[in-house]
């Protein structure tokens, strides 16, 4: 990348808000991998490419649910935004194929703290 | 495909009888079924709400409405009022907690640490870019003043006086992050590392530039690799777009950054130590003064800020100081990571407000502990803290609080102890953690802190006499006058803060011969509940001295005399039929 000048600092400020595309986020910090989150990040990989869903996949650190690990964070446009815990390889296929391509929140996995 | 307009997550939260989350479940989706709305609202079952202990939860969303203690009738009355006409059942209502508050986690877990547009998208690097061009170093240092910024290490003295400190004239100063965390059970800077590492770097620039330094180290424990790879991810990075080298990001002001590996050594979080171990020496402390603000890395001025101190900063600049100032207390402001561990539901970091109290840690945000038994103690500050007893759960945490009590926040950890945790036990271990990792260098330390561990491992096995507390004492106040460093000045806390709650438990170890919470085992004696026993023959397997005879078919004795109490035959038996006394 070249050098970013001030202008340019804000430039990609403000271009990154109002971005309401959808999104997964995986938990992937020490406590997130521990607990598994490498197979499940790789497992929400495979199901979207195979279900020819196009959507933003992203490693995230650690929000403080350590307990909860590994956390899958799902945006999906209509959908309230939910963290589900305890994710293993079979909870994220079935994350794929019903909150993102069925537009159904999954049923026992969600971790909602905080208000 | 039809999207809903609502959605209603439900949980079950009474632990102690059966789980009627789904009833619930089924009984939401018939109703909505009879009037025709199961196409517009959608019911989820969750796994955790966040509420513990208050019957049936149901969260309304969008308007994140939150019914606790929903009764079957409730059912038709809130998809009549609250799902059909938008009204709240004000008698049903909770009020979200939200208790936590996120500044130092504020991207942790929603910006790919990896990626450094995603930062400058939540705000990152614009807190520096209004330094740089429209603040002096003065102003910065009094930026710093009105946000009352304190050091999160441990210590917690304030920044902007470490800063101020640092701005003689040199011709080289350098800034130092202290990642060097080594606290049992504590992990705040790994998050932080791991999950906003750039909030670190642009800390530790908007530092540099405050003080005139023009070179930076990261001292990090080898044991966080992963840290270690996205701080060293994101320095490349910064460096590629023009945050760090020379003249960053077009302005007169250059810094350079380097990233050093700790072995490990629990001493070399101690500022001084630290510095020698960067310079490639014994990582042993020396005596201060001189503060490495004057005299520090080769010589030259030097600020040491910790991970999450300079993780704040980014924040300060960007909302301003007084902005910061507003959470906390008159002594203590902004907000201090925990990460609560041991006998918790919920472990895990929690960020609060200064000036939360300690019960709504443990029961409101962390769901109480996880054996549902009261909560004894909380241990705070790891090794060179204390143990904080249940009846002052209602103190506020704020640096002064909590060092009248005996302890300090420390770093930010935190272990919850129930009824089954022994204190002298607990004391023994932060003790012992203390005599491995001390360096040896001055004698208080070295050989207070052994003979102390002596003492109690003596109490722990039935061997103490009543003399051992005034010893334990005195040993303890001679360490803290007499140590070179903070470790060795604060290893005995522990110990210190258990003998002055629970001098009653300490008594029972020396007096009686008895552990209350039978947890040192060899204060224990084990015998065999013959109405229980199923004649495995387990406990004969399991016991190394020989001390269990019988046989399968007459049943299975064990022999006091020839018993060395070490509790294997207690951890095998599967159907609980050895006491321990």
């Amino acid at each position: 990348m070249d050098k970013l000048t001030p202008q340019e600092l804000d430039k990609i400020n403000s271009g990154a808000k109002g971005s309401a595309s959808d999104w997964i986020k995986v938990g992937m910090s020490t406590c997130g991998i521990a607990a598994g989150a490498d197979e499940v990040h790789q497992t929400l990989k495979d199901e979207t490419k195979k279900r020819n869903v196009a959507i933003d996949i992203k490693k995230c650190g650690c929000v403080g649910m350590c307990y909860a690990e590994p956390l899958v964070e799902v945006k999906i446009d209509g959908l309230p935004p939910v963290t589900y815990g305890r994710v293993t390889k079979e909870i994220a296929m079935k994350i794929v194929e019903k909150h993102v391509c069925g537009k159904m929140l999954v049923n026992d996995y969600i971790f909602e703290l905080e208000g | 495909m039809a999207l809903y307009t609502k959605t209603i997550l439900l949980k079950d939260t009474n632990l102690s009888q059966e789980d009627r989350t789904r009833d619930f479940y089924t009984h939401f989706l018939q109703k909505l079924t009879e009037l025709n709305l199961s196409e517009l609202v959608q019911v989820v079952r969750a796994s955790d709400v966040g509420i513990y202990n208050q019957g049936v939860v149901i969260k309304i969303i969008p308007g994140n409405i939150i019914y606790a203690n929903v009764k079957d009738s409730d059912i038709a009355r809130i998809i009549d009022t609250t799902i059909k006409e938008g009204k709240v059942l004000t008698d049903l209502q909770v009020k979200p907690r939200g208790k936590q508050l996120r500044v130092v986690l504020r991207n942790c877990g929603s910006i790919d640490p990896e990626n450094i547009r995603d930062y400058i998208g939540v705000g990152g690097y614009l807190g520096l870019k209004k330094v740089l061009f429209e603040m002096t170093p003065d102003k910065v240092i009094e930026e710093m003043k009105k946000s009352g910024l304190r050091g999160r290490g441990g210590a917690g003295f304030p920044t902007w006086m470490k800063w101020k400190f640092a701005r003689g004239p040199a011709a080289e100063k350098y800034v130092i992050c202290n990642g060097d965390e080594g606290d049992p059970g504590a992990y705040m800077d790994r998050s932080v590392l791991e999950g906003d590492p750039h909030s670190v770097i642009e800390g530790m620039i908007i530092a540099a530039f405050a003080i005139g330094a023009t070179k930076g180290y990261f001292y990090i424990r080898a044991e966080y690799p992963l840290a270690v790879e996205r701080i060293q991810k994101a320095i490349a990075d910064a460096r590629d777009c023009g945050l760090l080298g020379e003249n960053i990001l077009g302005s007169n002001f250059s810094l350079d950054v380097e990233v050093r590996l700790g072995a490990g050594a629990f001493v070399c979080g101690e500022e001084t130590a630290l510095i020698a171990s960067i310079e490639g020496r014994r990582g042993t402390p020396r005596p201060r003064p001189p503060y490495p603000s004057v005299k520090g890395l080769w010589g030259k001025p030097t600020v040491i800020n910790n991970v999450e101190t300079l993780a704040n900063i980014p924040y300060i600049f960007l909302k301003g100081g007084e902005e910061f100032a507003k959470v906390g207390t008159a002594t203590a402001k902004g907000t201090k990571v925990f990460a609560v561990t041991g006998k918790v539901r919920n472990s895990g970091l929690v960020e609060v407000p200064m000036g939360i109290t300690l019960r709504e840690i443990v029961y409101d945000i962390c769901g109480g502990t996880s054996s549902g038994k009261p909560v004894k103690a909380v241990q705070t500050g790891g090794p060179s803290g204390g143990v904080i007893p249940a009846e002052y759960l209602d103190t506020p945490i704020e640096y002064d609080t909590l060092a009248k009590l005996g302890s300090i926040i420390g770093s930010g950890g935190m272990i919850i102890m129930d009824d089954d945790d022994c204190l002298v036990d607990i004391a023994k271990f932060y003790l012992g953690f203390c005599v491995e990792e001390s360096c040896g260098k001055c004698s208080p330390c070295r050989i207070g802190g052994t003979q102390m561990l002596r003492i109690l491992e003596r109490i722990t096995e039935g061997k103490g006499k009543i003399e051992d507390l005034d010893m334990l004492k005195r040993i303890a106040v001679a360490m803290q006058k007499a140590s070179l460093c903070g470790l060795g000045q604060t290893a005995a806390n522990p110990v210190l803060s258990t003998v002055r709650y629970f001098e009653a438990e300490y008594k029972e170890h020396i007096l009686n011969k008895k552990c209350p919470s039978k947890k040192c085992s060899q204060l224990a004696s084990y015998t065999i509940m013959q109405e229980r026993c199923k004649k495995c023959g387990l406990c004969q397997k399991y016991c190394a001295a020989g001390a269990v005879s019988g046989s399968r078919e007459e049943g299975y004795t064990i022999k006091q005399d020839k018993c060395v109490k070490c509790g294997q035959c207690f951890e095998a038996c599967k159907f609980k039929a050895i006491t321990r006394e």
